[in-house]
C-alpha cells in the first residue's frame, strides 16, 4: 500500500516541490507591496514565475487584465497537477478546480443581470482550458441571451443546470441573484465533500484536514456574514450553510445564527490558533464588519500555517499537491490585492496590513 | 519539372496604395490568390495612425457581429454553409449591425415563445407529477391556502435540502412529508401552525422549497386540477408545434441571407484585420510581401483592374529576409499527400530542395518492400482510391492521403509478385524473385543495399542544397557533404570487396578515397572556415581541436554504420509479414479443417488483422525511416510556408481562437 502510494505520488511530489520553490519569497512580496507605481510593479512581477504570462503588449495590461494574466499561472499549474495526480486524488483536484468554474458562472450571471457584453466580462473570468464542463462558448451563449432564465437553458448539458433551474424560480420572484449564487455554492461544496469522503487512508486524512478546514472557514464566515450583513433568520442561516465540516459543527452554526458571541464560538472551535488578541480586541473596539474581516484574516493565516506543516513527514499523499495549490491560491489573492491597491494608490501600510507578507 | 524539386522563385514587392483605394486594392490582392503579405521591416512606418486604429476597431466590432449572426443562425437551425463565390465586398460594422438587429428581432419572438412554451410544458408536467400522489384527496386545493389555524405548503425541493430544512426548524412544531421523489427533487408537504407561518415560509424558501401554485385554470380538487393540466399540456404542445413551424419558415426564408451576411462579415473582418497590419505613410498605405515570379503579372492585372494609382515596386531581398522568404511548393495534386507528410516534419526553406518528390518515390518503395503481398496490396490500393475519390464523406479531410495509401498498395502488390505471396498464400504462384521466409539472408542484404542507396540519395540532396545556398565549405567537407559521401561509398566498396562482390574499383583506390574522405571529415570545420574565409580557423587550441576532430570522425563512422543497419528492419518486416500470414494459417488449421467455413472465416479475419495491424506498424516504420534516416541527411525544415492573402477564414476560426476569457 505504502509502496504503491510512493510510486503513484513520486512524480506529483517531485513536480510539486519544484513548483513550490517558485512561490514568491517574503523579499519579493515586500518589494511588490512597495512598488511605487504600476510599471515598476509589472517589471518586478516579470521576474517571477508569473513573468511569462505578462509578456503581452504593456498597453493592454490594465489592472484587471494583469490579474487575469496572473491567473493563467494558476490555471497551468492546476491543469498540470491534475494531469499527473493519480486517481482518486485526481478527482478531488478536479473538484477543487471547479470552484473557478462556479465563480465564472456566477460572474456570468452577474454580467447578464447588468447587461454586460462578452468583452466586459471575459477578463473577469478565470482562464480555464481543461477539466471543465462550462466552456467559453457556453458563457458567450449565456451572455448573448440577455436573460437569466434563457441563459440557464443554454447550459442544460452541464452539472449546474439542475441546481440553477430549481433555484431560478426564486430569482424570478425576488429578482435577486442571491438564491442562485447560494445554491451554486452549497452544491459545489457538497460535491467537494463527497470527493473527500471517497478518498481512503492518508489521502482522506490529509484532504479532510486541509480542504475540510477550508470548507469550515467558508461555512463559518457565511454564517457570520448572513447574520451581520443580511440579517437572516436562524432558519435561513441554517439552510444557507453546510451540515458537515472538519471541526465546525452544526451547533456552532446554529449558535452564530442564534446571536451568540462570535468571538467565543470561534475561540471554542480553534482554541490553538492565534485568534485571541484579534477577537478580544475586535470584541471590545471594532465594528462587527471589521471583526469579520479580522476573523477571516486569522482563519486564512491558520490555513496557511496548516499548509506549511504538511511538508513535514511522509510526502506521498494528496496533501502535497493540495497544499501547494492552496498556497498558490492565497498568493494569487494577495497579488490581486497588490495590483488593485497599486492601481488605486492605496497607502502601502494599509495594503501591508491586508496581505500576508511572510 | 524543376519546380517539383525546388520552391518557386519569389519576388519581394512593395505596394503603395492611396488611402481611399485601400479596400478595393486589398480585395484585389486577395482575389489574385498569389500575394503573401509580410509586415514591413522599416520600423519608422509602424506607428499606429488614426486610420489603423479605426481598422482595428472594425475588427473588434466585426467579431462581435459574427457571433450575433451565429446565434441567430443557431436559433433558426441554419448551418454556416460554404463561402459564396465571388466573395462579397466589405460591409461596415454599423450597416451590418442594422441588418443583424432586424434579423434578431424577427427571430426573437418565435424563438422566445417556443422556449417559453417548452418551459410551460415542463412546468405543467411537473405540476401533474406533484399532484399525482394526492390525486385521491377530495379537497379543493384553494382551501389549503386559506386555513385559519394550520399552515400547509405543497411543493418541490432538492432532496439534499430535506434534512437541513428539518434541522433548521428544530424549535418550531412542524411535520414534513415526502410525497414523491424523482431524481434530485422531492415533492413534499409541510404542515405547521398558522401562527408560525412567517418563520415556516422563510425556512421553506431558504431550503429552496418551491411552493406549488398552479395557475387559476388548474384549481379545484387534485383530480380536477390534473385533468385541467393535461388539457393545458395538449394546448401547449399545439403552441410548440406552431412556433416550430414559424421557425422552420424563417429558416427557409432567411437561410441564404444569413449565410451570405455571415461570410460577408467574416470577409470584412479578415480585410479589416489585414489593413490594420499595413504600414502608413501620410495618405497612403505601404504593403510589402512576396509573390511567385511567374504570378507577378497576374497580380499586376488584378491591381490594375481596380486602380491605376497603386504603385508596385520590386525590392531586393534584405539580409534579414534570408530564412523568411516563403517557400511555395509546386507539386502536382498527385503528390499532395506526400507534401503533407513532409510539412508535418518541417516546412522546406526557400533555398533548399523540396523533399516531396523523393519521398513520393521512396515511401511506397520502402512500404512495399516490407509489406509485399499481392492481395493485401490490392485491398490497400482499392482503399486508397476510395479515399482519394472523396466518396466517403467522413473521410474527405483525409482524401489527399488516398494517393499515398494507393501507391503503397501498388508497391506492396509489386513486391508481392516478386515474393510470390497473395493473401498469405505462398503456393498459388511462383515467386518472380524469392520468398523472404525462405531466403532470409538475401532479403536482409537487399534491405541494406536499398538503405545505402537511400542514405546516398540523402547526401546527394544535401550537396545540392549546399550548392543552391552557395555554402561551398559545407558542400565539400560536411559529414553529409562530398567528403562524407566519398568516405561512405569507399567504405561500402571495401565492405563489398570483403564479401567478394564484383566491385570494378581496385581496393587500393578505395582505401585512398576513404583516407581522403576521412581527412576531409576530420578537419571539416577547419576546411570549411578556410574555404568560406571565416576566421579564426580554430576556435580552441589546435591540440583540443585535433582530439575532438578524431572523436567526431569516429562518431560519423558509427553513425553511418548504424544508419545503414537501420534499414535491415525493412528486410525483417518483409520476413515478419510472411511469418504473420503463416501464423494465420496455423491458427485456422488448428481451429478448423482446411476448406471448412470456420477455416475461411479465420483466414479472412487473420488477413484483415494483418492488413490493419501490420499495415499500421509498417506505415509507422516507413515514416520513421523517411524522417530520421533520410530527411536528417539534408532537410532542416523551419522555413516559412507560402500563405497567399485570403479573405476567407476557416469556419469558426474567430471563435476557436478564444478560450475561457482568453
Amino acid at each position: 500500500m505504502v509502496q504503491s502510494a510512493i510510486i503513484a505520488y513520486s512524480p506529483v511530489n517531485a513536480t510539486t516541490r519544484a513548483l513550490y520553490s517558485t512561490l514568491l519569497t517574503p523579499e519579493v512580496r515586500r518589494a511588490l507591496v512597495q512598488a511605487p507605481n504600476f510599471d515598476v510593479l509589472i517589471t518586478q512581477l516579470e521576474k517571477t514565475a508569473y513573468g511569462p504570462y505578462l509578456k503581452i503588449n504593456r498597453e493592454l495590461l490594465t489592472p484587471r487584465r494583469t490579474v487575469y494574466q496572473l491567473r493563467l499561472h494558476l490555471t497551468h499549474v492546476y491543469e498540470k497537477l491534475i494531469r499527473i495526480t493519480p486517481e482518486p486524488g485526481q478527482q478531488l483536484l478536479i473538484q477543487l478546480w471547479r470552484l473557478y468554474e462556479v465563480d465564472n458562472l456566477k460572474a456570468t450571471l452577474r454580467g447578464i443581470e447588468t447587461g454586460a457584453s462578452w468583452d466586459e466580462v471575459r477578463h473577469l473570468l478565470s482562464p480555464m482550458f481543461r477539466y471543465i464542463t462550462l466552456t467559453t462558448d457556453d458563457i458567450q451563449r449565456m451572455l448573448a441571451t440577455g436573460s437569466i432564465m434563457r441563459a440557464i437553458e443554454r447550459i442544460r448539458h452541464t452539472p449546474y443546470y439542475d441546481t440553477l433551474i430549481h433555484a431560478v424560480e426564486r430569482y424570478e420572484t425576488e429578482k435577486n441573484l442571491f438564491p442562485l449564487e447560494v445554491a451554486l455554492d452549497l452544491d459545489y461544496r457538497r460535491g467537494l465533500w463527497e470527493s473527500i469522503q471517497s478518498l481512503k487512508g492518508m489521502d482522506h486524512e490529509q484532504a479532510l484536514r486541509l480542504v475540510g478546514t477550508e470548507i469550515d472557514a467558508d461555512n463559518l464566515l457565511w454564517a457570520i456574514r448572513y447574520r451581520i450583513y443580511h440579517h437572516l433568520s436562524v432558519q435561513e442561516i441554517v439552510n444557507y450553510t453546510l451540515p458537515f465540516g472538519y471541526k465546525v459543527r452544526d451547533e456552532d452554526i446554529r449558535a452564530i445564527a442564534e446571536g451568540m458571541d462570535i468571538a467565543t464560538i470561534v475561540k471554542r472551535i480553534y482554541p490553538h490558533i492565534e485568534l485571541e488578541d484579534t477577537v478580544t480586541r475586535a470584541k471590545e473596539e471594532l465594528s462587527p464588519e471589521r471583526q469579520l474581516a479580522l476573523i477571516e484574516h486569522a482563519l486564512n493565516r491558520h490555513i496557511r500555517n496548516l499548509c506549511r506543516k504538511t511538508f513535514i513527514g511522509n510526502p506521498f499523499h494528496i496533501g502535497i499537491p493540495l497544499v501547494y495549490l492552496m498556497l498558490l491560491e492565497y498568493e494569487l489573492q494577495d497579488l490581486t490585492a497588490i495590483v488593485e491597491a497599486n492601481a488605486s494608490q492605496l497607502p502601502i501600510d494599509v495594503l501591508a496590513s491586508i496581505i500576508d507578507i511572510e | 519539372m524543376v519546380n517539383m524539386f525546388k520552391p518557386q522563385t519569389m519576388e519581394k514587392i512593395e505596394l503603395i496604395i492611396p488611402e481611399h483605394q485601400v479596400v478595393r486594392a486589398t480585395e484585389a490582392l486577395a482575389a489574385s490568390g498569389v500575394f503573401h503579405h509580410t509586415p514591413s521591416t522599416q520600423l519608422a512606418f509602424r506607428t499606429p495612425s488614426r486610420s489603423i486604429n479605426e481598422w482595428q476597431a472594425w475588427t473588434t466590432d466585426l467579431v462581435a457581429l459574427e457571433r450575433r449572426i451565429l446565434f441567430v443562425m443557431e436559433e433558426l437551425k441554419i448551418d454556416e454553409g460554404t463561402p459564396p463565390s465571388p466573395l462579397p465586398h466589405i460591409i461596415e460594422p454599423r450597416v451590418a449591425e442594422l441588418d443583424i438587429e432586424r434579423l434578431e428581432h424577427e427571430a426573437e419572438r418565435p424563438v422566445h415563445e417556443l422556449e417559453a412554451a417548452k418551459r410551460r410544458l415542463t412546468q405543467l408536467q411537473k405540476y401533474i407529477g406533484q399532484l399525482t400522489p394526492i390525486a385521491n384527496l377530495d379537497v379543493d386545493l384553494g382551501t389549503l391556502r386559506n386555513l385559519h389555524y394550520t399552515f400547509i405548503m405543497l411543493g418541490s425541493m432538492p432532496v439534499t435540502n430535506i434534512d437541513r430544512l428539518e434541522s433548521s426548524l428544530e424549535h418550531i412544531p412542524f411535520v414534513l412529508i415526502t410525497l414523491h421523489q424523482e431524481g434530485h427533487l422531492a415533492t413534499v408537504m409541510l404542515f405547521g401552525l398558522q401562527r408560525d407561518g412567517a418563520v415556516l415560509n422563510r425556512a421553506a424558501r431558504s431550503a429552496y422549497l418551491n411552493p406549488l401554485i398552479p395557475p387559476e385554470d388548474y384549481r379545484g380538487t387534485p383530480a380536477q386540477a390534473i385533468a385541467a393540466l393535461q388539457a393545458g399540456i395538449e394546448r401547449t404542445r399545439q403552441h410548440i408545434a406552431e412556433y416550430e413551424r414559424e421557425i422552420a419558415r424563417l429558416h427557409e426564408v432567411r437561410i441564404r441571407h444569413l449565410r451570405y451576411l455571415l461570410w460577408r462579415v467574416r470577409a470584412s473582418h479578415a480585410l479589416a484585420n489585414t489593413i490594420a497590419s499595413y504600414d502608413r505613410i501620410q495618405h497612403a498605405y505601404l504593403v510589402t510581401g512576396w509573390v511567385p515570379a511567374v504570378a507577378r503579372s497576374k497580380l499586376e492585372r488584378e491591381i490594375a483592374g481596380v486602380s491605376e494609382a497603386v504603385i508596385i515596386e520590386t525590392l531586393e531581398p534584405l539580409q534579414e529576409d534570408i530564412g523568411h522568404i516563403p517557400a511555395s511548393l509546386e507539386n502536382p495534386p498527385f503528390f499532395r499527400g506526400f507534401q503533407s507528410l513532409v510539412t508535418t516534419y518541417g516546412q522546406p526553406n526557400y533555398d533548399e530542395l523540396d523533399p516531396t518528390p523523393i519521398m513520393a518515390l521512396t515511401f511506397p518503395l520502402v512500404f512495399g518492400l516490407m509489406f509485399g503481398d499481392v492481395g493485401h496490396g490490392l485491398l490497400l490500393l482499392l482503399a486508397g482510391l476510395l479515399l482519394a475519390s472523396r466518396k466517403v464523406k467522413a473521410l474527405r479531410s483525409a482524401a489527399s492521403f488516398g494517393i499515398v495509401v494507393a501507391l503503397c498498395g501498388a508497391s506492396a502488390m509489386l513486391f508481392g509478385a516478386l515474393y510470390g505471396s497473395i493473401f498469405g498464400f505462398e503456393d498459388v504462384f511462383a515467386a518472380v524473385w524469392f520468398r523472404p521466409l525462405e531466403e532470409i539472408t538475401d532479403v536482409l542484404l537487399f534491405a541494406v543495399v536499398v538503405g545505402a542507396l537511400l542514405i546516398s540519395t540523402g547526401m546527394i540532396y544535401n550537396i545540392v542544397n549546399a550548392a543552391l545556398g552557395r555554402r561551398w565549405g559545407y558542400l565539400l567537407f560536411n559529414h553529409n557533404g562530398l567528403a562524407g559521401l566519398v568516405f561512405y561509398w569507399s567504405l561500402l566498396g571495401m565492405a563489398a570487396r570483403a564479401f567478394d562482390a564484383p566491385i570494378p574499383i581496385p581496393g587500393d583506390v578505395l582505401t585512398i578515397l576513404a583516407v581522403i574522405g576521412g581527412i576531409g571529415l576530420t578537419f571539416a570545420e577547419f576546411f570549411e572556415r578556410l574555404v568560406e574565409g571565416r576566421r579564426p580557423l580554430f576556435e580552441e587550441n589546435v591540440g583540443t581541436y585535433i582530439a575532438l576532430a578524431i572523436f567526431e570522425l569516429f562518431e560519423t563512422l558509427i553513425s553511418l554504420f548504424s544508419n545503414t543497419l537501420s534499414y535491415v528492419r525493412m528486410g525483417a518486416f518483409a520476413v515478419a509479414h510472411g511469418a504473420l500470414s503463416l501464423v494465420v494459417f496455423i491458427i485456422a488449421e488448428a481451429i478448423s479443417t482446411p476448406g471448412n467455413v470456420g477455416y475461411w472465416i479465420i483466414v479472412i479475419l487473420g488477413n484483415l488483422f494483418v492488413i490493419g495491424f501490420e499495415g499500421l506498424i509498417v506505415g509507422i516504420q516507413t515514416l520513421r525511416l523517411e524522417y530520421y534516416e533520410l530527411f536528417s541527411k539534408f532537410f532542416s525544415g523551419g522555413g516559412t510556408p507560402y500563405r497567399p492573402l485570403s479573405l476567407i477564414p476557416k469556419a469558426g476560426k474567430l471563435n476557436a481562437s478564444e478560450n475561457t476569457g482568453g
